[in-house]
């Protein structure tokens, strides 16, 4: 690209560099703010003069979480959830995409079953109806309950037909010919091609799994059993009192410790900080082949 | 012969899983649609209820309550929908035009970040920050600014709802753009500036041509989340003192049936919803195919 | 007047016991027995006739022991924020579950735990969305209980309930002049097993802080007036600093008033003030003369709203007023001067206030209306229900009717350092008058006039009362008869006991000592058929427009545009409705 070097066209470029590093640090300051408020004493968190600093040092907060059982209980269920949420969704896709990128006249009952998957997209019963189903099944407080009952993610499902897709046609037919069944191909020759696909979807499944949050309020009977945004839901945003009763306000005191809270979040966020940027480069072209938003 | 039927059988396999899952998850709980239709006992089950006809729908089309929660949904989807294009692709257009390449990467990887992050994570930062003692009152207190009570007021929070996750979302969704950017012949540049082109020409005759179909293409097929104002989102951060312009449909929906023991008020405002998403869905996809070529499926 | 109405139930009271458990509470009952037989329940008096049969009856149903170990489900709302339960105990096994196991064999099962509130009350709907109660489970609201039972889910426990129900519960249920039980029923058969609280946990009392008053040479308050004027000094004279509230607000779940359906334990509420215009928002009125008026839509609210908004718009009122999560943080903090709350509300509500300040002069005062009458509202009878599901056992059902049983008679017995809120089902109930009873006899102890000795009575309907009496000439070692008790009064040395005291002679003072001028009922504290459908977003309508008026939001024509809206929206069809009752 030919540069030109007008005293205009370098003010741009400061300014430019100076917006773009403010919008940046916006999306690294809630970070490093729950940051410096985990490191924070307990009181100058409460108080609010904790802003871009940590204010008192203080580890505290991360020794009282190294003792708290349920945070790391549901630390766990999210982990096990994430992976095996992610696994699962990944082969049934896999499989269900492959059939679906064909054309009518290579799977009849193609168009049909779109509109199905369309339809349940769109339309549910209600949380009511989906709950007394998952809990017939007798999946409350199971991990499968977590796993399945988001049900079939669409989007992704779209994305990776377009991908298959855009694949060149040339390396199945060559496959066909050498005696492949649609299994063979379908993992021996489509699935290689597809790391792109395949990695933006783990990342897509990933993320949703680890922070869906309101499943594990309703599927499951109890804070041994919540995953870890659920856990953060109610310990941290969650701890509204309704109409406060003698006993409750006799609790209360210990009520508040933003410090203790922001290192909470700030744990949770860590598996997402750990990830994202190394399945970023795939992720960009993955969305690009799909091409469409949730 | 014999073996094109056996393909057909085998793909028929691989659906199954999929199909099966879509059968358990979703299809089985749609009979519970039916309660839109009844004054819903539970218990006498979806059966044994009075039917009453569109009784549901008249009641619901009378309370204004509901139509303040449509009028909630709609602004703040609608406004979600505009910025969440206009932001991300002025952001892309400014990006691009930065020429170190590492600090360009370097920003990249940054503003993915929040898309990452769950909304039950945000809300409590952006609680925080928002609080009586947040950071937004402590910086205004430097400039001699009184302290607000942010979150609770009603005038504020459609505002805070719509720029957070324009916030949240801006880098995610500057990536097509950012890759449709990629696209554009660098040859169409070179030619410009030989033609005495500056900068702010090249972006207008070059750059935005050749992005402006994606934008078409984006903007129809966000058609179908115009009442998507994002249930997460408002869930975490709202309280009673913003109902009046911050509940949104789901979250309306969400109250009704779990805590005001409301299934078949519920019910019937969750299948409108779908009705009309559906509806818009598909006109979305049939536009995109007409006008963009666009094929979804 | 009240104490009229008390002797006769108390007396029925010890005679019912006294019959059913053949003997058992003989101690002090010799003192009346001929008043008994016209209140007590109709099954008390059966038994008593054939005392002698040696088959188990009354009392010793009431604590029977299974033989066989009877499990109970149950679902289970816990605190998030509590610390009190010891390493290795659970919802399913601590204290209270054991106490249950060992001492009636009753084996409890938690089929589920929740966060008190919304968490839990979502918990609650689902249950019933899906027809799944368990055994037993605690409807915090009457909508949870009306909604199971007119789905057909609860135990017709009418004749269980006079079977097994202890002769201590019976004569807490009829100390509300039989209201509990039609307020436990539908459609006339009982379904759940209420809460019953004392009549002034609906009484609101304005607490101030006195030294504070002393401090700035302010005279104790009596009318909105003085309110007024008492927070503008504080607000000017700031004793607390920056921090100084004058008067505190609700928090962000709180209320700005007690209503029909929350008519007691309501604090941080303006309530007093819009007594002393004499208006009752949130109530359903008996205008006398067989119409009825709904508070809330009163236009003499208007001068009330008014007042709070200039107050509110001064700086009077805590302007982080709907936004806190705990409004009695500041008063624990020392910053606050004054609020409202019931008597319970002090000493209790706010223990570590005095902790902080040894010297914070906390007094409750009423709140008098202009010409210097006392209106009052009065409560509901309980908030919450015990709910047992249909398909539950007899003997389950029995168990559960046992625990509360055990749970009246035996609360005060229990260790509180763990929670009392890990009982299982606990729905609380004490006898209506409880509080100022307890208030008016502690001070004839620390007079002298009657000895603590006096009380001791196992049995009685008040169940702490004698625990009290012995222990107030300790807490209170600096009492002098004919002079207010001041905060230097008490001793601190046990804490529980402090706080306890301060509530009950203090807190409790406007009510056991000052003749209430109007008291006012709401004509229903339940929802009707088509409150049932549309209350909640009336509800949540008048909620909004009040809250608006007061932080200056909204002006005050806000409140003409509601009163129709309100009207047009349905409010006018459940007047007809509320008249009904009538």
């Amino acid at each position: 690209m030919i540069r030109s070097k007008s005293f205009s066209s370098r003010l741009f470029d400061i300014v430019n560099n100076v917006v773009m590093f403010l919008l940046a640090f916006s999306c690294l300051y809630p970070l490093w703010y729950a940051f410096c408020l985990s490191i924070s004493d307990k009181s100058a968190a409460n108080s609010g003069i904790v802003t871009f600093y940590p204010v008192g040092f203080s580890l505290a907060s991360y020794k009282e979480i190294m003792g708290d059982i349920k945070f790391f209980n549901s630390f766990w269920i999210s982990i096990q959830r994430t992976v095996l949420g992610t696994v699962i969704t990944l082969l049934v896709l896999i499989m269900m995409a492959y059939p679906l990128a064909k054309s009518k006249l290579e799977f009849k009952p193609r168009n049909i079953i779109m509109w199905i998957i369309l339809f349940c997209m769109v339309f549910n019963g209600g949380q009511i109806p989906w709950y007394i189903t998952v809990k017939n099944y007798g999946l409350i407080d199971s991990i499968w309950g977590l796993v399945l009952s988001g049900s079939l993610p669409v989007f992704n499902l779209i994305l990776m037909m377009n991908f298959f897709r855009s694949l060149p046609k040339d390396l199945e037919e060559a496959a066909v010919v050498d005696g492949a069944g649609p299994w063979r191909i379908l993992f021996g020759i489509v699935v290689p091609c597809s790391v792109p696909v395949l990695a933006t979807i783990v990342l897509f499944t990933g993320v949703y799994h680890w922070n869906e949050f309101f499943q594990g309020l309703v599927l499951t009977t109890g804070d041994a059993h919540y995953p870890l945004q659920t856990y953060i839901k109610q310990m941290v945003v969650n701890i509204q009192t309704t109409n406060l009763t003698k006993d409750q306000i006799m609790q209360m005191d210990k009520l508040s410790n933003k410090s203790l809270d922001a290192a909470k979040i700030f744990i949770a966020m860590i598996p997402m900080l750990v990830v994202y940027p190394f399945l970023q480069r795939y992720f960009v072209s993955g969305i690009m082949l799909g091409a469409v938003k949730e | 012969m014999k073996k094109r039927i056996n393909v057909q059988f085998h793909y028929g396999l691989m659906v199954a899983p999929g199909l099966v899952w879509l059968l358990l998850f979703s299809i089985i709980p749609m009979v519970g649609i039916v309660m839109a239709f009844q004054d819903y006992n539970p218990g006498r089950g979806y059966w044994g209820s009075e039917w009453v006809g569109l009784e549901n729908f008249e009641y619901l089309f009378s309370m204004s309550d509901a139509r303040q929660v449509m009028i909630n949904t709609l602004i703040i989807a609608v406004s979600k929908m505009v910025l969440n294009l206009i932001i991300p692709l002025a952001f892309a257009l400014l990006l691009n035009e930065v020429r170190l390449v590492r600090y360009k990467k370097l920003i990249q990887t940054i503003v993915y970040l929040p898309h990452f992050l769950s909304w039950v994570i945000l809300a409590s930062i952006v609680l925080s920050i928002f609080g009586y003692r947040g950071v937004v009152n402590t910086i205004g207190g430097w400039f001699g600014a009184e302290g607000r009570i942010w979150m609770n007021s009603a005038s504020f929070f459609r505002p805070l709802v719509i720029w957070s996750d324009v916030w949240k979302e801006f880098g995610y969704n500057a990536v097509i753009f950012l890759a449709a950017l990629t696209g554009i012949n660098p040859n169409l540049y070179e030619a410009a500036a030989i033609d005495g082109a500056g900068r702010w020409k090249s972006i207008w005759h070059i750059t935005l041509p050749g992005l402006i179909s994606t934008v078409v293409l984006l903007g129809v097929l966000g058609l179908g989340s115009v009442l998507n104002a994002g249930f997460d989102q408002i869930f975490n951060l709202y309280n009673p003192m913003v109902y009046s312009t911050g509940d949104i449909l789901d979250t309306w929906v969400y109250r009704m049936g779990l805590w005001d023991l409301q299934f078949s008020l519920a019910t019937t405002a969750g299948l409108l919803k779908s009705v009309v998403s559906f509806v818009l869905i598909v006109s979305s996809y049939i536009m995109a195919y007409k006008f963009a070529d666009y094929r979804v499926f | 007047m009240k104490k009229n109405l008390i002797l006769p139930l108390i007396a029925a009271l010890l005679v019912s016991s006294f019959a059913g458990c053949g003997g058992g509470g003989a101690s002090s009952t010799a003192s009346s027995s001929t008043p008994a037989a016209t209140s007590t329940p109709a099954s008390s008096t059966a038994e008593a006739s054939s005392p002698a049969e040696g088959e188990a009856s009354g009392d010793d149903l009431a604590f029977r022991k299974f033989d066989e170990p009877v499990d109970v489900h149950i679902g289970m709302k816990v605190s998030p924020i509590d610390t009190t339960l010891p390493a290795g105990d659970s919802a399913e096994d601590n204290q209270y579950t054991r106490y249950l196991r060992d001492n009636y064999n009753i084996n409890v099962i938690v089929d589920w735990t929740a966060a008190e509130g919304n968490d839990y009350n979502q918990k609650v709907s689902l249950a019933i969305a899906s027809d799944s109660l368990p055994d037993g489970l605690v409807a915090d609201d009457r909508t949870y209980m009306v909604s199971a039972a007119k789905s057909d889910m609860l135990y017709d426990i009418t004749d269980l309930f006079q079977k097994y129900a202890s002769s201590q519960v019976k004569g807490i249920m009829d100390s509300t002049g039989g209201r509990a039980y039609d307020h436990a029923g539908y459609n006339g058969r009982m379904v759940s097993l209420p809460h019953v609280s004392v009549t002034s946990d609906g009484v609101h009392n304005l607490n101030v802080r006195k030294d504070w008053l002393e401090q700035y040479g302010l005279e104790v308050p009596k009318t909105v007036d003085d309110v007024e004027t008492i927070a503008r000094t504080f607000m000017k004279e700031k004793p607390a600093g920056e921090n100084t509230i004058g008067i505190t607000g609700p928090s962000k779940s709180g209320l700005l008033y007690s209503n029909f359906l929350n008519s007691s334990d309501i604090t941080h509420s303006y309530d007093p003030i819009f007594q002393a215009y004499d208006v009752y928002p949130g109530y359903w009125l008996d205008n006398g003369d067989g119409t009825v008026s709904y508070g809330s839509i009163d236009d003499n609210m208007k001068p009330a709203l008014e007042r709070l908004a200039s107050w509110y718009a001064e700086g009077l009122i805590d302007p982080e007023m709907g936004t806190r999560d705990n409004s009695t943080e500041p008063v624990n903090a020392g910053y606050a001067g004054m609020w409202c709350g019931p008597w319970w509300s002090l000493g209790y509500g706010n223990g570590d206030a005095f902790v902080n300040d040894p010297t914070a002069n906390w007094q409750a005062y009423p709140i008098f209306t202009d010409d210097g009458k006392w209106n009052v509202h009065m409560k509901t009878i309980g908030k919450t229900f015990c709910m047992i599901s249909k398909k539950t056992s007899e003997d389950t059902a029995a168990a559960i009717i046992i625990m509360y049983n055990a749970l009246v008679r035996d609360e005060a017995t229990f260790d509180t350092s763990v929670a009392i809120g890990w009982y299982p089902l606990r729905v609380v109930a004490a006898a209506a008058d409880e509080v100022d009873y307890t208030a008016n006899e502690l001070v004839k102890v620390l007079n002298g006039e009657t000895e603590p000795e006096d009380y001791n009575d196992p049995l009685s309907i008040y169940k702490l009362l004698y625990q009290d009496v012995s222990k107030v000439r300790n807490v209170v070692p600096g009492y002098e008869p004919g002079r207010e008790l001041n905060v230097s009064d008490f001793s601190m040395d046990n804490l529980g006991d402090f706080k306890r005291m301060y509530a009950q002679l203090i807190g409790s003072r406007p009510y056991a000592s000052t003749t209430v001028d109007k008291a006012v009922y709401s004509v229903t504290y339940s929802l009707t058929e088509t409150m049932e459908k549309r209350w909640s977003n009336l509800k949540k309508m008048e909620d909004e427009v009040m809250l608006k008026i007061i932080t200056g939001q909204s002006d005050i024509s806000a409140f003409d545009e509601f009163k129709t809206n309100w009207l047009s929206q349905g409010g006018q069809e459940i007047l007809d409705e509320v008249k009904a009752l009538l």
